[in-house]
């Protein structure tokens, strides 16, 4: 499509041709057009949908968008200038540029039990023909929709039974358009039986003057005793929004580590990450971390579906909210009538460090089971005083008060991170966005 | 012992003790709504110009809205062409006191241990009687009069104080607020009225007694308070209503006003009929409830313990204007057999230092759907505001649902919201330690619920706590084993 | 060291101190005491530059400087430590992070390079050693399930290990048994030196039978109204504070 009309013009016209899409193969073409029905069928949301009101979406799809999805290629020199570096991380990288992995780029592990590969080479692999778009939750989500029917590409992973790596693998996403583009990636990751594996996300854009618009989908399934330590990284810059989805499902004895940071600067970010509980004896842990910056407007939905007995789920999301910035925060726990002897918990804390700040939050119980442990909590207020006067009289200036407290009321996060290169990578950016926010 | 299950149904089978009616001839409006029954209603009840424009305004608003989809249930029919909308006892004369009330009148106020006599003697409490919309008793008036304390009929208000109902009416809730809002405003039957003058603490307790009679008639009720500087008023409200097959409508609103260092405390205990075990028939209880802290330092606190109704639909609110304004809200709602409640709140902080407090306590059995959706708004301008909320959820049984959703918007850095929400079941080792010392497990269990609610009931006067641990107790008879 | 003129201070609206005169040199130990609600908590406060106290009027001059225009920070960089009568606990923050970070915030105010790692562990070795204090403790969040006596003990602690030149211990004994109070009292004594000064702000006796004291001020109703030695204090502490409470009114009425 040209550029000069306006997404919304594009998209009530109709499934559009695979030049866009840009896989020969049509094994998924049935599914795809299914999905655009089912956009169709969903709409746009308006701040009038209870999931998006409080994020208006309408606002950051205004301008044209591009659906052609360029290829955007870089070279081993762009990508050393490309901030995504996280000092003294060892691991394994592959690195996508718009969605499509640059195995040139790239330092894989070597072939074995587990498999990385495009998303598109994959298009005869059964756990894609099993696995594609089926997640429940994302039935009802339009962006999710519109991605299944018009993604590009994305990454493969499959991991074998009882595979493991020997060093995390870090996944660089960046993202570069000349003009404003919708980029839509999709990416999908199997673990089998007793599999485990350390990934490492990480987000960033190249544009200066064009928007990329990022709607992402991963989809991640955990077989039975399989385990899956998921850190996402978002960072991107300014005049870049996303729109994130992570479904998982997670059969018995398997369990899933989310951490989600978002960070500065990009002006829209939305989470959906939901979780279905299909088998017993699982165990979930969310955390979530935002610290937002100048217009940022960062929105986290999560979804816990607790479908079988005997399920552990832990949720918790801090938030710092600095200059004009605004948090959304959106958690439901949801506990059907069999998921006896539920244990679900969900926190969501925040601290509004700027008069212009806001938090809007959600947190939602479901139940319908009798013999569960549920609860949820919310907090949002400023630093204590006294703490503060505490530091202070000790010699520490303002800043670096505010900065420790800062860190100490992201501790329980970033404490339960593993890798220890990844802490310090966190702790140094909290340092540098808090004293650069308080010194603006 | 039986087990749990036979215990839960037993529960899913009780009756509903306060179904029966009364027959009392009824003068009542033709079905059906349209602009000539809201002349009816405000020629019936002989109301100046200004306030048959204000329905009509309240109608129009109506006609252009439709129902919400929000809410955590299935909205049921409702046909409102169907109803009547004005149903008043036949009244031969004016009712000068409650020897000239309608022995059978009386009689259903006995039987439902609200006997005005005896509280009169006993509890010294002023009764506003409303019975299918229209006051038909008020008791201790003069003395309330000697003290400049307005308390009567919404009706009797428009005909001697029409300058302080112009001056409030529709000001909290306005004609437009909410479907069900604008219905009432455009065919309000009647309700209470108060009016507490500067510097005036109401020396007794004010009471209203809501009972649904007639069939097809929805309740309209209509109360206004307004607490002026400094003075202060505690209001109950209390409603029943009859056993019939169809469900009934009641979409009342309430407005409350506290002006400077005003306080206003509304306690409401709720039993609408709440259909059988099959979900047949019932009340929906559609209730628009708000207060203003409009003045520096005022109080509002509502407190419900809701029972009854076969859907109970309502966030009595609070709008925090004045600056160190408090408001409060503590709610007990129980659900059982088929019945859905969607209750809670919505605290408006506007000035600074303004402060709330919630407690909700829901109990779920049979297969009843019991959600607390409340809202906790911190505008710009409430430096300093602070809220504590605490929402439990406790289930008896596992075919119910329980379920908590609160918003939380907060625009001011200063501010400290604070929430928190737990669900669980009620303890089997509690009733085990209760068993073990001779108490059999249906008091056990209204122990229990009791103790769970006790924080809320604490803040019942003392003639109605009382009535409300008993209703906790009938209600929950024998549910868990 | 420490001169106080004509001290005049409020919080709400409400005044506080009413006129406080005090002069501190080098090497003393000043003793404030005084019945509850005098003003000793306070003084303090606005000594440490407390936000909420208004200085109405006098002047606070330390080391030449006046001590009112500085942030609290740079009060303590030039040398005044509160060890505080309820301290703080602080989730997330660890101790020995929160010390080195204070350590070297005073260093690099004073022009110095920030503490060698090797050179802050073996200080913070010596002065645990000193005052006695719990090594466990270090890694722990800032006071976070500190016992009250642990809490004490981690005041008297970073006052080894910031050094300051004045320090001002507010009922350093408030919520301590007697053993406790033996082992702060020894730590601040084994920091006791000719260049430091200290103020010691008690209800009791009690503490200056293990802390004495060269001066002993009597504060009431926001002012000094009896300064004498260590023997003043064995008086209230035999008397009670009743006798010179009466003493003052008479005056007044006089």
């Amino acid at each position: 499509m040209t550029s000069d009309k306006s997404f919304f013009d594009f998209i009530s016209n109709g499934l559009p041709g695979p030049e866009l899409r840009e896989d020969a193969d049509n094994a998924i073409l049935p599914a795809r057009q299914l999905a655009f029905s089912r956009f169709r069928a969903l709409g746009l949301p308006s701040v009038k949908t209870e999931e998006w009101r409080y994020t208006n979406i309408q606002r950051f799809l205004k301008d044209s968008f591009s659906l052609a999805q360029e290829e955007g290629t870089i070279t081993a020199e762009q990508l050393k200038t490309v901030n995504t570096k996280i000092p003294q991380l060892d691991s394994y990288t592959a690195v996508l540029v718009n969605g499509r992995l640059q195995i040139a780029l790239s330092k894989l592990p070597a072939e074995g039990k587990i498999t990385i590969s495009k998303l598109s080479d994959a298009a005869n692999n059964t756990q894609l023909q099993l696995w594609f778009d089926k997640h429940p939750h994302l039935q009802q989500q339009p962006f999710a929709a519109l991605n299944a029917a018009l993604f590009a590409d994305g990454l493969f992973i499959e991991a074998g039974q009882n595979a493991s790596l020997d060093k995390p693998l870090h996944i660089i996403h960046i993202y570069t358009t000349a003009e404003n583009a919708f980029i839509q990636p999709r990416h999908l990751l199997v673990l089998h039986k007793g599999a485990t594996l350390e990934i490492v996300e990480s987000s960033v854009g190249m544009n200066e003057t064009a928007i990329a618009f990022v709607n992402s989908v991963t989809e991640i399934i955990l077989e039975e005793n399989a385990e899956l330590w998921h850190y996402n990284l978002q960072s991107s810059e300014k005049n870049s929004r996303h729109i994130y989805h992570t479904s998982t499902v997670q059969k018995a004895d398997s369990r899933y580590h989310h951490f989600n940071f978002t960070l500065p600067s990009a002006e829209l970010t939305r989470n959906n990450l939901s979780v279905a509980l299909t088998g017993s004896n699982t165990e979930t842990n969310l955390h979530g971390l935002y610290l937002a910056t100048d217009e940022q407007h960062v929105d986290n939905h999560t979804f816990v579906d607790h479908l079988v007995p005997n399920c552990n789920s832990n949720e918790l999301y801090k938030g710092v909210l600095l200059d004009n910035s605004n948090g959304v925060f959106t958690g439901k726990i949801h506990v059907h009538q069999d998921a006896q002897k539920t244990n679900a918990f969900q926190q969501n804390n925040n601290l509004l460090m700027s008069e212009k700040a806001s938090i809007n939050s959600q947190p939602q119980l479901e139940i319908y089971a009798d013999d569960v442990k549920c609860s949820h909590g919310f907090t949002v207020g400023r630093f204590s005083e006294e703490s503060l006067f505490y530091l202070r009289s000790r010699g520490i200036g303002e800043e670096a008060a505010k900065t420790l407290l800062v860190n100490a009321f992201a501790f329980d996060i970033t404490d339960q991170v593993h890798i220890p290169a990844l802490q310090d990578f966190l702790s140094e950016k909290i340092r540098k966005y808090v004293s650069g926010a308080i010194n603006n | 012992m039986r087990n749990s299950n036979e215990i839960i149904d037993d529960i899913a089978n009780k009756e509903y003790e306060f179904g029966f009616t009364t027959d009392i001839e009824m003068d009542i409006a033709p079905v059906g709504l349209n602009e000539d029954t809201i002349r009816f209603i405000s020629a019936k009840k002989q109301e100046p110009e200004w306030l048959l424009e204000w329905r009509l305004k309240g109608f129009a608003a109506f006609k252009k809205m439709k129902f919400p989809n929000w809410q955590h249930f299935k909205m049921p029919e409702l046909d409102l062409q169907k109803l009547s909308y004005y149903a008043a006892p036949k009244e031969k004369k004016k009712l000068n006191s409650l020897d000239e009330v309608d022995p059978e009148l009386l009689a259903t106020f006995d039987k439902l241990g609200i006997s005005l006599k005896e509280q009169k003697v006993l509890a010294g409490v002023a009764v506003d009687v409303v019975f299918d919309s229209v006051s038909v008793a008020t008791t201790y008036r003069a003395k309330l009069e000697e003290l400049g304390i307005i308390f009567c009929s919404f009706g009797e208000a428009v005909k001697h104080h029409p300058e302080l109902v112009k001056k409030y009416l529709g000001t909290v809730v306005p004609h437009s607020d909410n479907i069900f809002a604008a219905l009432n405003a455009a065919v309000f039957s009647d309700g209470s009225f108060v009016y507490i003058p500067k510097g005036v603490r109401s020396p007794m307790e004010l009471s209203t007694y809501f009972r649904i009679n007639a069939e097809n008639t929805g309740q309209f009720e209509r109360t206004l308070i307004i607490a002026d500087e400094s003075a202060y008023v505690s209001y109950l409200e209390g409603c029943t209503a009859p056993k019939r097959d169809e469900n009934q409508l009641h979409a009342a609103v309430v407005e409350l006003v506290a002006l400077d260092h005003g306080e206003i405390k509304y306690s409401t205990v709720q039993n609408w009929y709440p259909g059988d075990k099959d979900g047949n028939g019932g009340i929906f209880n559609f209730v628009t409830k708000r207060g203003i802290c409009k003045g520096n330092s005022s109080k509002i606190s509502w407190t419900q313990v809701e029972t009854g109704s076969a859907i109970t639909w309502k966030y009595p609110s609070v709008i925090l204007q004045g600056d160190n304004s408090e408001g409060e809200f503590y709610s007990v709602a129980v659900t059982r057999n088929k019945q859905i409640a969607d209750t809670g709140t919505k605290i408006y902080h506007l000035g600074k230092n303004t402060r709330s407090r919630i407690i909700s306590k829901g109990i779920s059995a049979g297969h009843s759907d019991n959600t607390y959706r409340g809202l906790v708004q911190v505008g710009p301008r409430a430096a300093n505001a602070r809220n504590y909320t605490q929402c439990d959820s406790l289930l008896i049984g596992d075919r119910c649902g329980a379920h908590t959703f609160p918003y939380i918007e907060s625009r001011n850095s200063t501010a400290t919201v604070e929430h928190e929400a737990t669900t669980s079941k009620i303890g089997e080792d509690q009733i085990f330690y209760l068993n073990q010392r001779g108490i059999e497990t249906e008091k056990a269990v209204a122990l229990i619920v009791n103790g769970y609610a006790k924080e809320v009931l604490n803040q019942l006067p003392m003639e109605f706590a009382v009535e409300a641990q008993k209703l906790l107790s009938i209600t929950l008879e024998g549910s868990v084993g | 060291m420490l001169t106080i003129k004509n001290l005049h201070a409020e919080v709400d609206g409400k005044k506080i101190l009413k006129g406080i005169n005090l002069e501190i040199k080098r090497g003393e130990m000043h003793a404030i005491m005084g019945p509850n609600g005098s003003g000793k908590s306070s003084l303090s406060s606005v000594l440490a530059g407390r936000e909420n106290y208004t200085v109405t009027e006098g002047e606070v001059i330390f080391e030449g400087k006046n001590l009112l225009d500085l942030s609290p920070e740079n009060r303590a960089r030039e040398g005044i430590f509160l060890a505080f009568q309820y301290p703080v606990e602080i989730p997330g923050v660890s101790n020995l992070n929160f010390l080195k970070t204070a350590l070297n915030e005073i260093r690099t105010y004073h022009g110095l390079a920030p503490i060698e790692a090797k050179e802050f562990l073996k200080l913070t070795k010596e002065k645990q050693q000193l005052v006695d204090f719990n090594a466990n403790l270090m890694n722990r969040s800032l006071n976070e399930g500190f016992s009250g006596g642990e809490k004490k003990r981690n005041e008297v602690f970073q006052l080894a290990m910031l050094d300051p030149k004045l320090a001002i211990l507010d009922e350093t004994d408030s919520g301590l048994d007697i053993d406790a109070l033996r082992i702060v009292a020894a730590g601040v004594n084994k920091l006791r030196s000719a260049d430091k000064a200290f103020m010691v702000i008690t209800h009791y006796q009690r503490l200056l039978d293990y802390i004495v004291p060269d001066f002993v001020h009597v504060l009431y109703d926001g002012r000094i109204v009896k300064t004498g030695n260590k023997e003043l204090a064995l008086e209230l502490e035999e008397k009670g504070y009743d006798w010179l409470k009466e003493e003052v009114h008479q005056k007044e009425s006089v």
